[in-house]
């Protein structure tokens, strides 16, 4: 029996679900290996009778709470995909305000007072609202990733993300150090798996695939002052995926 | 020749069908060693590439061997027979590859590697600017004598070659018009190398000779500690290293689920993960350990099994350390200037390798026989080769059992030799584990070995034994038990302890009862915890309770103990109590044996091998290790 | 005897974004028809504010994962607008190509990958490998052309990397562009094979036309995707800095993007749109495909926006060959600038594959953002989608 897979996604750019679509000529081996069910980027059909929920976006409101829960009483696996999902990533970025200074920022004084589709809450990544299996970090994923976690769920092997830093990749690919460039780099402190995407092509990592388990981020803060990056420029570029309220 | 011809001869070189020829050229502010298409991109005047060439010889990411697994057990071996010549490597680095040799080839040969360096020609070239973090002018890495196939020293107009292999000699003479050099000429070679050693801004204090001794005396000094706090932990100054040979393998998967390959990657100690084993233990969790180990392997371990000082200081950890903590040269001066004297020795057993020596890295096919379900987590299972080789091993050792797609775990021989067929106790635990209880019997695994080193079962005849297993500690204790059962006159006491979590957790219960039925073994078990109405005929506390009321005669009596890391420290202690003597102590240690062959370097405790040295230990050879217990 | 009928169509599938239809009838005549936009506010605007001036496009490419680099460009444009930083020739030759590579990607997704299966009477794409392989795998060849192209330039087709204020963090090899070169020209044949594929199903194609505005860049060069004014088919031209005026953002209450109107209740904007205003600008071969349809403008079927894209797939070919070649000839040099932070206000402009989009930020004089209005593509069309709608279901 193949595994039955459906996408969804919450508040998020849907550019994670692009990367599927991205695997290109490959997608015809995964349609082979997997049952496509629902896909609401690419498909009509949908069902509520999956085992694989691949997971995209951050969760904003009680209804997309509610949505969400009914995804994981129905499938025995879910993954979340990318950044929104996985750590709360940029729609996190907004945490810094209370939810009605955005509000009125954005939406000004039109009157949505009461409207169910307006009633956010602080960005919540997935797992802060139910329980994640695995996890597909990047913003947006990296589709090889993707491909390897499909390919191991299908033959029933763990998927396991790097533990190490972006660093090792970096290294491998014998790019010169951004910070040689004059750069701000996060690689130290973020997990790989990316391939070092962002230094390879002369920019520095902005974190978007969430921290280490063990972040070394008092010897990172070092190496930042070392370099003339300052505490607020530190905090900028820090929170861009990983805002924690104050704290970076 | 001059330097026109010197160029003439480079563009022959990747015009005619020699191979590829891979050069150093700019990458930017730094330089690389990448494929030449013109002699003009040629940098003889670098300094330091950012990776050595090494990468040519050991690629970052190499297909080991790929397979099918929509069949039964098909794999092809990829090895790269492409020929490369290897243009201006610098004489530090032409070092690190002769030690790359020496631990790729010396003993079990990697023939992944053994391909790519016999079809590599290196053409080194004298160094004509100094990298800044280099110190390679202490360490008398600057200059080389022999290691290449030509090496050419730039004088400006003129090119000096020295030719060092026939096949140097052909190349030049077949693509190159060249005279003797004059005296002039000679000299002028001879000055620059003379000079250069002055030309380096950072200088060791302390002879190369000195750092082993200056490394066994300051295990302890805080400079571990200070710097590791500054650790990024980022692995960079392992993988730039021109030295540095540990790898990880894994297998990866195509989409369609058929074709998968088997990967061989670059690692590195100072990774977190480096040592870490199925059941989560890390063995070097501390990020002080891992700094530290570095030092100590270039330093002290590797020059005491292979004679060498894995460093050759080339100053690339250096220069790309961003919090500038990775060079050699002032850790080595700091240990100098402020030795703590406090000498920590470091024995490597002298072990007479057992295991297998070739077709190392490729796994046999085998089928299982048999599945014996123990408990929840632990099944036996009865294997067979499928080439009908029946597996020569000692109680002790272990093999590498590969599932394609999935991976390789090593695993413990759990019955006794001298059968056409050998047993697993396995404990699903990782991958390889976890896929391994899905399978059913006649279905088809790898498998590689026997490796390491097993209990001499020689040199415990005529003694008492007494095994002390906790948990799957048995399994390999099972080997030994059925040899010296099977072998019972050789013996004197035999006494059994066994102690593990639950009754629900008892291995080999059947084993168990009929050692306890025969009148000349002594079996006592025991469980941590026993639950109300659960039926159980042991003891309950740890197993350490069972050694008080024991009554042996220390003297006669060889303890073999293995168990969970923790058990060890407590058992040896009761032992002790009973003034057992070291030496007449056995244990197995278990570390994370990937290759199973000493070189991917995850097994490593201190200078040890566990996979080579051990996995089984006299308690003399290893009570004194820091990273032992 | 008519019947009450409501329908209620949730998670509409294959459509960028989000959004619900609920459609009621009484007596069989239809009383209401709904388009809900029900995707949560993610704030974009409000949460760029206090960033640095280099993280603005990085931060706002996240709106949209199909368009991202449409919106890193609009972000870079404003952002640039706002200091006053200059860019080189070959920045802007560089940056079209990315546009163009993102234009056909979404374009090819679009028609290829969403449009299609209705007209091939499939449920989606997936079926259609079985039933007609020989044309998914000519739409999945196209769709990787086009990523490769913005993987060229951009390190990444999605969230782009080396786009950056003034210029490139890295720019291409004249040898990746040559290879590039050649899988377009491959390419062309393609995009005549698939629009062969729309038209022999061309009379899926309703046969729908509501009047309306459309609105899109227009200059008198090219056909505009990385520059130009606002220009619309009722007539008028205006600088970009004018837009407020035209598109006019409005909050109603069954949709969280905003709606937009101008001279009507609605406009739309896009690659019909681009095309009613542009068509004078496109090449001989994109012409042709227009010809195959009998595409004209100005053409007020919105349905007809799918050949309008397959259009701009043939000249967003044309054109990228055109700009590598200017690029070749010119020869590709390393480009660093300082980058002088300078407050001040700017406005930044771009076709995104679904039509008209803008980026408007304040900077201070430390260069970080202290006020962000971004007009979506999307958005400017949800009006228009309601009254046709509206035009379809109640008459």
């Amino acid at each position: 029996m193949k595994p039955r897979v459906a996408f969804f996604d919450f508040a998020s750019c849907e550019g994670c679900q692009l990367q599927v679509i991205n695997l290109e000529e490959k997608i015809l081996d995964l349609i082979d290996v997997v049952e496509v069910v629902s896909f609401r980027e690419a498909m009509k059909e949908s069902s509520d009778d999956y085992d694989i929920a691949f997971v995209e976006g951050s969760i904003m409101r009680p209804m997309d709470e509610e949505r969400l829960k009914r995804i994981r009483k129905n499938a025995r696996i879910l993954v979340a995909l990318g950044a929104c999902a996985c750590i709360g990533g940029v729609n996190r970025l907004r945490n810094e305000w209370s939810v009605d200074e955005v509000k009125k920022e954005v939406y000004d004084e039109a009157d949505i007072e009461g409207n169910r589709l307006f009633d956010v809450f602080p960005t919540k990544a997935v797992d802060e609202v139910v329980d994640v299996d695995f996890r597909i970090p990047g913003c947006p994923i990296n589709r090889e990733e993707f491909a390897k976690v499909v390919a191991h769920l299908a033959i029933g092997k763990e998927p396991r993300l790097p533990s190490y830093p972006v660093c090792v990749e970096c290294k491998k690919n014998e790019n010169i150090c951004v910070f040689e460039l004059g750069k701000f780099c996060l690689g130290p402190v973020t997990r790989a798996g990316c391939n070092a995407i962002c230094p390879t092509h002369g920019d520095g990592c902005e974190g978007c695939r969430g921290y280490l388990d063990d972040p070394r981020m008092e010897a990172a803060k070092d190496v930042l002052r070392k370099y003339g990056v300052s505490f607020d420029e530190m905090m900028k570029r820090f929170n861009m995926f990983n805002y924690r309220k104050g704290a970076i | 020749m001059s330097k026109r011809e010197w160029l003439n001869f480079v563009d022959r070189l990747i015009k005619e069908n020699e191979g590829e020829v891979i050069g150093v050229r700019a990458r930017g502010s730094r330089f690389q060693y990448a494929p030449l298409e013109s002699a003009e991109e040629l940098r003889l005047d670098y300094d330091v590439t950012i990776l050595p060439p090494k990468k040519y010889l050991l690629p970052t990411h190499e297909d080991l061997m790929t397979f099918d697994i929509s069949k039964p057990f098909e794999v092809l071996a990829n090895i790269d027979e492409g020929k490369r010549i290897l243009l201006g490597v610098h004489p530090y680095d032409v070092l690190a590859i002769q030690q790359m040799d020496e631990i790729y080839l010396g003993t079990h040969r990697d023939e992944h590697y053994d391909a790519r360096r016999k079809n590599t020609i290196i053409i080194a070239s004298d160094i004509l600017n100094v990298s800044e973090r280099s110190f390679a002018g202490s360490l008398g890495t600057h200059v080389v004598e022999t290691g290449f196939d030509l090496l050419v020293t730039d004088l400006g107009d003129t090119v000096a070659v020295t030719i060092g292999s026939e096949e140097g000699k052909r190349l030049l003479d077949t693509h190159s018009e060249t005279r003797e050099a004059t005296l002039e000429e000679k000299k002028h070679v001879k000055r620059l190398r003379k000079e250069l050693p002055s030309r380096y801004a950072r200088k060791l204090k302390v002879d190369k000779y000195m750092w082993q001794k200056l490394l066994e005396e300051n295990y302890d000094h805080p400079i571990w500690e200070e710097n590791s706090k500054k650790c990024l932990q980022c692995g960079s100054c392992t993988l730039v290293c021109p030295t540095c040979f540990c790898y990880d393998v894994d297998d990866v998967m195509s989409l369609n689920l058929k074709e998968g390959r088997r990967v061989r990657t670059w690692d590195g100690c100072l990774l977190r993960d480096f040592t870490r084993v199925a059941g989560g233990e890390i063995f070097r969790e501390n990020i002080k350990d891992r700094y530290r180990h570095r030092y100590y392997r270039k330093g002290l371990y590797l020059p005491m099994r292979n004679g060498f000082v894995a460093c050759v200081g080339c100053g690339r950890c250096a220069t790309q350390c961003l919090p500038d903590i990775a060079d050699p040269c002032e850790i080595m001066n700091t240990l100098a200037s402020f030795s703590m004297h406090e000498k920590v020795n470091f024995p490597i057993p002298d072990v007479k390798v057992a295991g297998v020596e070739e077709g190392l890295l490729i796994p046999e096919p085998a089928t299982i026989l048999r599945k014996e379900r123990q408990t929840d987590m632990e099944t036996l299972y009865e294997i067979r080769p499928d080439s009908g080789r029946r597996l020569e091993y000692r109680p002790g050792q272990f093999v590498e059992v590969s599932i394609f797609g999935v991976g390789e775990a090593p695993i413990s021989i759990a019955s006794s030799p001298g059968r056409d067929t050998f047993e697993l106790l396995v404990r699903r635990i990782g991958h390889v584990t976890t896929k391994l209880d899905t399978m059913k019997v006649g279905e088809k695994i790898g498998i590689r070995g026997p490796f390491g080193n097993g209990f001499d079962v020689s040199g415990i005849a005529g003694r008492d034994i007494l095994f002390i297993s906790g948990g799957c500690g048995l399994a390999p204790t099972r080997s030994l038990i059925e040899y010296v059962l099977e072998n019972r006159g050789d013996f004197g006491k035999v006494t059994i302890l066994y102690g593990c979590k639950e009754p629900g957790a008892v291995l080999f219960g059947n084993d168990l009862q009929e050692w306890s039925r025969k009148n000349d073994v002594l079996v006592k078990k025991t469980v941590d915890q026993c639950g109300e109405g659960e039926c159980w005929d042991g003891e309950v506390g740890l197993i350490t309770t069972l050694i008080p009321p024991l009554d042996f005669d220390p003297e006669r009596t060889i303890s073999i103990v293995v168990g969970p890391p923790v058990m060890y420290k407590f058992v040896i202690s009761e032992l002790k109590k009973k003034e057992v003597p070291d030496e007449n102590i056995v244990v197995s240690l278990e570390r994370r044996m990937k290759c199973g062959v000493g070189k991917c370097g995850h097994c490593q405790m201190n200078g040890i091998y566990v996979c080579l040295e051990g996995p089984v230990f006299r308690y003399t050879d290893v009570k004194d290790m820091p990273e032992a217990f | 005897m008519g019947r009450d009928i409501d329908i209620e169509v949730r998670h509409l599938t294959r459509v960028e974004g989000h959004g619900n239809i609920y459609l009621n009838a009484r007596s069989g005549k239809v009383e209401k028809v709904l388009w809900e936009v029900d995707e949560a506010p993610r704030f974009f605007e409000a949460m760029v504010r206090g960033k640095s001036y280099h993280q603005l496009s990085h931060i706002t490419s996240r709106i949209c994962g199909i368009c991202s680099i449409s919106h890193s460009l609009a972000s870079l444009k404003a952002t640039e607008a706002a200091m006053g930083v200059e860019i080189s020739k070959q920045t802007e030759l560089l940056r079209r190509l990315a546009l163009y590579g993102e234009n056909l990607q979404s374009h090819t997704l679009h028609v290829g990958y969403l449009v299609a299966p209705d007209l091939l009477g499939a449920g989606s794409v997936i079926p259609l490998v079985k039933t007609a392989k020989e044309a998914v795998v000519k739409i999945v060849g196209l769709h990787r052309t086009a990523n490769m192209l913005s993987e060229a330039i951009c390190g990444r087709a999605t969230h782009p990397i080396t786009l950056e204020v003034g210029g490139f963090t890295e720019i291409p090899t004249e040898r990746a562009l040559l290879g590039m070169r050649e899988e377009l020209e491959n390419a062309k044949g393609v995009c005549t094979d698939v629009a062969g594929v729309v038209l022999a199903h061309a009379d899926r194609l309703p046969d729908f036309t509501r009047e309306t505005e459309f609105i899109a860049l227009t200059n008198d060069e090219n056909y505009a995707f990385y520059d130009g004014d606002l220009g619309s088919t009722d007539g008028g031209r205006w600088p970009v800095e004018e837009y407020l005026s035209i598109t006019n953002e409005y909050v109603v209450p069954h949709s969280t993007a905003k709606y937009t109107r101008h001279n009507r209740e609605s406009y739309m904007v896009g690659a019909l749109a681009r095309f009613n205003l542009n068509h004078a600008m496109l090449s001989k071969e994109a012409m042709e495909v227009a010809g195959m349809f009998g595409l004209k403008p100005v053409c007020h079927n919105p349905f007809m926006n799918n050949v309008a894209q397959l259009v701009e797939i043939m000249d967003s070919l044309v054109d990228s060959i055109g700009i590598i070649d200017e690029l070749l000839d010119r020869g590709l040099e390393e480009e660093s600038g300082e980058i002088e932070v300078r407050a001040g206000r700017g406005v930044g402009a771009v076709h995104a594959p679904r039509g008209l989009l803008i980026h408007d930020y304040t900077i201070d004089g430390l260069g970080n953002c202290t006020k962000a209005n971004c007009i979506i593509p999307t958005n400017q069309n949800h009006a228009n989608i309601q009254k046709d709608m509206e035009e379809i279901t109640l008459t």
